[in-house]
């Protein structure tokens, strides 16, 4: 019986940004590979390339040179636009800033996702998404009229309601008080469980990385360590 | 799950929900088109009323299909027996004469009309009768001709030797454009009157009028070709109902051309203005694009959202445009009162409104597309980092723009009464875009190779100008347009005004008097003295005929069987007046042949026209054959002479040897100068008038004031219209300085934290600004003038006579108005606090 092919394989992804007169090298030969349905914690100091790691893993940069296949596709070959077309419902990404559209509802955000990939019931399943996370209350309310914690409910939101094999949060609670923290980090758990999509996180936090299979450890543009966690722990 | 574009519905919905409803953010772009299709609505729809008027109604406005003219005689049984062939003819006699009551005089346009007028259109009075020709010993009378002479309706007065009761007041008169240029209120009488008044001697000065209505309807050019081939010298003028008021249709055509071309650079200022206000409104929603395309918008999907909301923005502002367009016409109308030669009111021409609607749109295209196709490249990675490189320059809007130009070029020069004019206007409006372009370009480089000045406040400024996102490109094009837009108007306005200066010539007569009899000349001189003993008086024969044919003897041109008579062969169409001289007369001076001589007896001379001679080939030795009340009479071209037009002296463009015509019936015509210190008194002309009574005086400062008024109107009219381009200016000027004002927030919050106070901020902004509109100047003052000289040399025909010093303090207050507004604007950002002011971005 031969393994299903994983959620995300990297073989010697370079990043490299900058002009041609000062280059800097940002990702330096990174392979890695994350199996379906599993946690993966990345930490790392600042600098040391976690967000742009999971920028050209989300398909949101291209990568300068290597092999990378995400989701079955593969985004080494694409250009912007084929990116944008593979994220449709494949790929849900949570951001620390929340980065909602602020000239639409809690709805509309949500909905617009599905929107773009031409569903025809977005709307009713954004509004299931927002119940699910708890803001059937708030449907109709602008980005600005929500406190920090129930925007990112509704990040979370827009980022699960596709139903996307794969999810990338990156610093999900960076911008929110602690306890506020944990519960948008509970309710991303709850919501990757119902789902069973592969989830990446970004994190600072170690309480965060030991509830997930595995902690990725970055340096200096390369993976420093790899664990994984033990059997049995599935981070629910 | 869709692989393809966005729909254009699903589209609709994410736009409709980004756009806020009072359109914020796109507000420059709104009120850019608003003025801009407003102002070719408005103008498209006055000028279509007008010509539409003058088309529909030139039956009426002409008072027949066909009017033949000819001066100094009536017609003959055998023209008229030709003219009563093609329908109903009515025939009349129109001339300058005298009305007298009492002691008052006044000069009058005494028109004389039989029972058939009018043939179209009905005549009334104040009272509300309909009329037709007055009964005999009545008379309608204008209501200036009553103030003048002192009587109300019933009153008796005089003209020449027949007594008159005023018995209405002209209210319609339907024929009255085609009458053209009028030296004094209309009296309108039975036709015999003039000849009873002893007013149409040999020799007097007066037009014969003869209209037809067709019956059957028929071409009117193809009768007035019959008639030319039928009277080839009879010295007939003619007008068709198509061209019932060829001046009047002249004046609307360029008024409206002008205009139009006003409009048009009104819009393609705003163009630049929509250019930065869409490229402003996008940059601000960099984030919200990176989001989109986070969520799985293609740059394709970013691009039809955007474009839709751009769309309605430019939708609405046309349509507002156009509405406002339409609803200023009657007012404009109303501002334009007597200087336009119909009445318009509520007027709706679709045509102008579709044609205004698509420049707008156009333009609007033209401009947007380029930051559009721009924004569509915004990178989803926006989001990740705090500010991406810039976008590479991308050749993808380029269709787009060509497209948009090349339809506009083709609109413009489909819909123009002077296409080259209208195409060289375009040509010339992407030249100079072009130029400030570049010029932008080259500021930049400049900058960035000057030495950095010690004073931080200038190496700050300089910097500005030339570091990366600055909007130094923007704000040349942006503050080159709007300060020329200045530029131009001064230009325009100080030129007009000088031309009204000037048309009051520095020594004119104070009288022209027509039709003395040729026998009374001393007696006239004397009475005149009499009156005014420093008076210099000037009296020459006039007469009246037509240039029948030219040239070597034995290759004469018959004038009748030349296709087409050029603009500047003018002497060759109608009859004009023509004198006799023993001595060469004032003001002219002779630069070719020689001068007949007192006492001369010998073959019949002419001196002619230099500026004329030269345009028909004429030379000294040629022929030349004039028609005077149908006798031919032929002259040798004795000399050319060149004539000072603007003294406004006897100025005839054929001056006879007096063997030549002295036995031709003909009065004499003379012009009054009073002595130093002088003015015009009334006692003089009822002195004339009681002792010359088929005379006709004519005061010449009231002519000029009519003149002065006119052409009062005209800077009037193009001072609005060029407003509108100012405005438009305006609009452009403050969009582009607010764009640059928000790129700076940033950098002004910055230095405040570290520690610059109010005022230094300020000083580098006003040095920066300082420096551009100090090298903007020269360029500004430079285009501004050249589209003005242009606008009033090639379009108007006046003289280029500007007042520099109004002009480069309009230029200054330009300047003025762009610092102040520069700085203005961040005044609420140095107010707040730093740490206030940080929090907020």
């Amino acid at each position: 019986m031969t393994s299903p092919s994983p959620a995300i394989s990297a073989r010697a992804l370079t990043l490299t940004l900058g002009s041609d007169a000062a280059p800097v090298q940002i990702l330096r030969g990174i392979d890695l590979d994350i199996p379906e349905g599993q946690i993966c914690a990345l930490l790392g100091p600042s600098g040391s390339g976690k967000s742009s790691l999971m920028a050209v893993l989300s398909g949101l940069e291209r990568a300068s040179a290597g092999a990378l296949r995400v989701a079955g596709a593969d985004f080494a070959s694409m250009g912007e636009d084929d990116l944008a077309r593979a994220r449709r419902g494949r790929i849900g990404i949570v951001l620390q800033a929340f980065h909602l559209l602020p000239t639409m509802t809690a709805l509309e955000n949500v909905a617009t996702p599905m929107e773009l990939a031409g569903e025809a019931d977005a709307q009713a399943r954004a509004r299931a998404e927002l119940v699910a996370v708890g803001l059937g209350h708030r449907l109709d309310h602008y980005p600005t009229q929500l406190s920090g914690g129930e925007q990112q409910r509704v990040a979370i939101a827009r980022a699960i309601a596709p139903r996307p094999r794969l999810i990338f949060a990156d610093e999900p609670t960076g911008n929110l008080d602690v306890a506020t923290g944990h519960e948008i980090i509970e309710l991303l758990f709850a919501r990757r469980a119902e789902t069973g999509a592969t989830l990446l996180v970004i994190t600072h936090d170690p309480e965060l990385a030991s509830r997930c299979d595995r902690i990725v450890t970055m340096a200096d543009g390369r993976i420093a360590s790899d664990t994984h966690a033990g059997v049995g722990s599935t981070g629910a | 799950m869709s692989e393809t574009g966005l729909s254009w519905s699903a589209a609709w919905r994410i736009a409709r929900r980004d756009l806020n409803a009072r359109f914020k953010g796109l507000r420059l772009l709104l009120v850019c088109l608003f003025l801009g299709t407003g102002a070719l609505a408005a103008i498209g729809t006055l000028t279509g009323a007008i010509e539409g008027e003058l088309a529909s109604r030139g039956q009426e406005l002409l008072g027949g299909d066909i009017e033949v003219e000819v001066w100094q005689r009536d017609l003959t049984p055998e023209e008229k027996t030709a003219l009563a062939a093609y329908g109903t003819v009515s025939g009349g006699t129109r001339m300058q004469a005298m009305a007298r009551a009492g002691d008052e005089a006044a000069p009058v346009e005494l028109k004389a009309v039989d029972e058939r007028w009018p043939l179209y259109g009905r005549a009334s009075l104040a009272d509300g009768r309909t009329v037709g020709a007055p009964p005999a010993g009545q008379a309608w009378v204008g209501q200036g001709a009553l103030d003048r002479l002192g009587i109300a309706v019933g009153d008796r007065f005089r003209v020449g030797t027949a007594e008159l009761v005023a018995a209405g007041v002209i209210a319609v008169e339907p024929d009255r454009l085609s009458e053209g240029f009028q030296l004094g209120p209309t009296v309108i009488v039975a036709a015999d009157l003039p000849g009873r008044a002893g007013l149409t001697a040999p020799g007097a000065l007066y037009q014969s009028k003869y209209r037809v209505a067709f019956a059957p309807q028929r071409d009117p050019a193809q009768v007035q070709e019959e008639l030319e081939a039928r009277f080839p010298d009879a010295g007939f003028d003619y007008r068709t109902r198509e061209r019932a008021s060829p001046g009047a249709d002249r004046f609307v055509g360029r008024m409206g051309e002008f205009l139009t071309l006003v409009g048009l650079a009104a819009l393609v200022i705003a163009g630049i203005g929509i250019g930065g206000g869409v490229a402003s409104y996008l940059e601000a929603r960099r984030t919200s694009v990176a989001t989109l395309k986070v969520l799985g918008a293609t740059s394709g999907d970013i691009a039809r959202i955007y474009a839709l909301q751009i769309g309605a923005a430019a939708l609405a502002g046309t349509i507002a445009g156009l509405i406002a367009g339409v609803l200023v016409t009657p007012l404009l109308g109303v501002a334009l009162d007597g200087l336009l030669p119909v009445e318009t009111g509520f007027v709706l021409a679709p045509g102008a409104l579709l044609l205004a609607a698509a420049f707008g749109l156009l333009v609007a295209l033209v401009f947007a597309a380029t930051p559009l196709v721009r924004a569509r490249e915004f990178p989803a990675m926006a989001l990740m980092r705090a500010r991406v490189s810039p976008l590479a320059r991308d050749r993808a809007a380029l269709p787009w723009v060509l497209g948009g130009l090349g339809a506009i070029v083709v609109l413009v020069l489909l819909t123009s009464n002077y296409p080259l004019l209208a195409g060289g206007f375009l040509a010339g409006a992407a030249a100079v875009l072009g130029l400030l372009a570049l010029l932008g370009w080259g500021l930049r480089r400049l900058t960035a190779r000057l030495p950095r000045p010690a004073s931080p406040l200038l190496r700050n400024a300089l910097a500005n100008l030339h570091r990366p996102g600055s909007s130094t490109g923007a704000l040349v094009t942006a503050l080159g347009f709007g300060l020329s837009a200045f530029v131009l108007l001064a230009g325009i306005q100080t030129a007009i005004d000088g031309n009204i200066e000037r048309s009051v010539p520095r020594q004119a007569p104070d009288y022209f008097v027509l039709d003395i009899p040729r026998d009374r000349g001393s007696d006239f001189a004397a009475l005149v003295r009499q009156q005014h003993p420093q008076a210099a008086v000037n009296m020459v024969p006039t007469l009246r005929g037509a240039i029948l044919a030219y040239g070597p003897k034995n290759a004469m041109i018959r004038v009748s069987e030349l296709e087409e008579i050029p603009d500047d062969a003018w002497p060759l169409r109608g009859e004009r007046g023509l004198s006799y001289a023993e001595e060469l007369p004032p003001g002219s001076r002779l630069t070719e042949g020689m001068w007949w001589g007192p006492m001369y007896q010998g073959e019949p001379q002419v001196s002619v026209d230099e500026e004329f001679a030269r345009a028909i080939d004429l030379e000294v030795g040629d022929y030349l054959t004039v028609g005077i009340l149908g006798v031919e009479r032929t002259a040798r071209v004795g000399s050319l002479r060149q004539l000072e037009w603007e003294n406004m002296g006897f100025n005839f463009v054929l001056v006879f040897s007096p063997n030549t015509l002295r036995d031709a019936p003909h009065n004499l015509t003379a012009t009054i100068e009073l002595g130093p210190g002088e003015t015009p008194r009334p006692e003089l002309l009822r002195a004339l008038v009681r002792q010359f009574p088929s005379t006709s005086v004519i005061e010449v400062g009231d002519v000029l004031a009519q003149a002065q008024t006119i052409l009062g109107q005209v800077g009037v009219a193009t001072f609005a219209a060029a407003s509108v381009a100012v405005l438009a200016g305006l609009a452009v000027l403050i969009g582009a300085i607010a764009a640059a004002r928000a790129a700076r927030t940033y950098d002004t919050v910055v230095l405040r934290v570290l520690g610059a106070s109010r005022a230094q901020v300020m000083a580098m902004q006003l040095a920066e600004y300082a420096l551009l509109a100090a090298m903007l100047a020269g360029v500004a003052l430079l285009l501004g003038t050249g589209l003005a000289w242009l606008v009033i040399t090639r379009l108007f025909e006046f003289e280029w006579l500007p007042h520099w010093p109004t002009i480069l303090a309009v230029l200054g207050g330009g300047i003025g108005f762009v610092l102040v507004f520069a700085l203005a604007g961040s005044l609420p950002l140095l107010r707040a606090k730093p740490a206030q002011a940080l929090r907020s971005l």
